[in-house]
């Protein structure tokens, strides 16, 4: 009897994976990054599953959000952002939690130049995995068209630095990153890459039940891409809209309250057909 | 034909040269409500902007103020009490005109 049931228990256990493993995201969103002129830049901040709109987590409090602003080769500058995040409920067609708001005023938007963003959340605990997850995640905006400091690492535990300015990405171009851990490239780490199929509704807070992709299979769902040797990923993109991209695992903190943790980078690319 | 090609290699460097030139000026100005106006300029490629002369002049074209952008790419002048614009000018080719009513906080 028991040697019948273990393997109906494994069986069993490989199944209720397989249902888990679907990629969490850490969503830092604002409907435009390539900006023309300051203006008042609202944001939200959501950890969800972009590409189906499914199951929004619990993020466990934003603990760092602030910009490093840099215009051609002026000295970069950091502007703590904190004093603007608010919670808010966000709805998905199944599935509601807190997640925030942050709406940046003009004064901090004004000039030209870059603006990477840099949001740092709270660790959320993976129950079905017995695991907590961080996902520290960037959004690179630009104001004027003059370029600043959106290839440059701003220093964190793990990031994804673009090779290609990710506020100007064609449909079709390749993006390219490098997976740095404490400023030191990463040989092959996972990072997982998903649509925003379902564009978020900054009015509502919510994401809609359409989806933008039919997806013609769950592999497509989440794509999985691997760094080469020296931390590299190349990915090539197929359709405008917004990308994301998750180094998992890649932090050099690997254990929270006597628990595995992933300490993940995630970035934002936003596309734009050629007209 | 030896001469040909060297007059051919000189010419193609010549239109190389020029092409190296291929950034465009940027500049934005904004109203900080206190009787001064600040712009901000550079290039499309990141390259600075200090040292780039700033002309202020008034309706007629008159110069109001001759200035140049400091080491940040930035000038902040008073603001004209009628009607002005702000020039940009990095040399020909390479000059922004904002009209001073397009200006605002």
């Amino acid at each position: 009897m028991k040697k019948r049931f273990l393997p109906l228990l494994a069986a069993l256990s490989v199944l209720m994976i397989s249902g888990t493993a679907l990629a969490h995201f850490m969503v830092v969103y604002t409907p435009e990054i390539a900006l023309d002129a300051g203006q008042d830049v609202d944001m939200r901040i959501v950890f969800t599953h972009p590409a189906e709109a499914g199951h929004t987590m619990d993020m466990g409090g934003v603990e760092e959000f602030y910009v490093m602003k840099q215009r051609g080769d002026a000295a970069a500058k950091k502007v703590d952002l904190m004093q603007y995040v608010k919670e808010i409920d966000w709805k998905n067609p199944e599935s509601a939690n807190k997640a925030f708001s942050a709406l940046i005023p003009k004064k901090e938007m004004r000039s030209m130049g870059d603006y990477v963003f840099i949001m740092k959340p709270g660790y959320y605990m993976e129950e079905e995995e017995g695991v907590y997850m961080q996902q520290i995640t960037k959004l690179i905006l630009n104001v004027g068209g003059i370029p600043g400091n959106w290839a440059e690492p701003v220093g964190l535990p793990c990031e994804i630095v673009p090779l290609i300015k990710p506020y100007a990405v064609w449909t079709g171009n390749v993006f390219k990153a490098q997976v740095l851990s404490d400023g030191k490239p990463v040989a092959n780490a996972e990072v997982e890459v998903e649509y925003m199929s379902h564009m978020p509704d900054l009015k509502a807070n919510a994401m809609p039940a359409e989806s933008s992709v039919k997806y013609p299979h769950d592999s497509f769902v989440t794509q999985t891409i691997f760094t080469d040797a020296n931390g590299y990923i190349t990915f090539g993109i197929p359709k405008a809209g917004w990308w994301g991209f998750a180094a998992l695992g890649v932090g050099p903190d690997k254990e929270y309250k006597g628990k595995e943790l992933s300490q993940d980078a995630v970035i934002w690319v936003k596309a734009e057909d050629m007209k | 034909m030896k001469k040909l090609m060297i007059v051919l290699t000189l010419a193609a460097m010549t239109a190389f040269a020029g092409q190296a030139f291929a950034h465009s000026p940027l500049m934005s100005c904004f109203d900080n409500g206190d009787g001064t106006i600040t712009c901000e300029g550079g290039f499309s490629d990141g390259s600075s902007a200090s040292g780039v002369s700033i002309h202020v002049t008034d309706g007629d074209g008159k110069s109001v103020l001759e200035t140049k952008m400091n080491e940040d790419s930035e000038c902040t002048f008073d603001k004209p009490e009628a009607a002005y614009s702000v020039m940009f000018d990095a040399g020909e080719g390479h000059q922004v005109k904002i009209d001073g009513a397009d200006i605002v906080e």
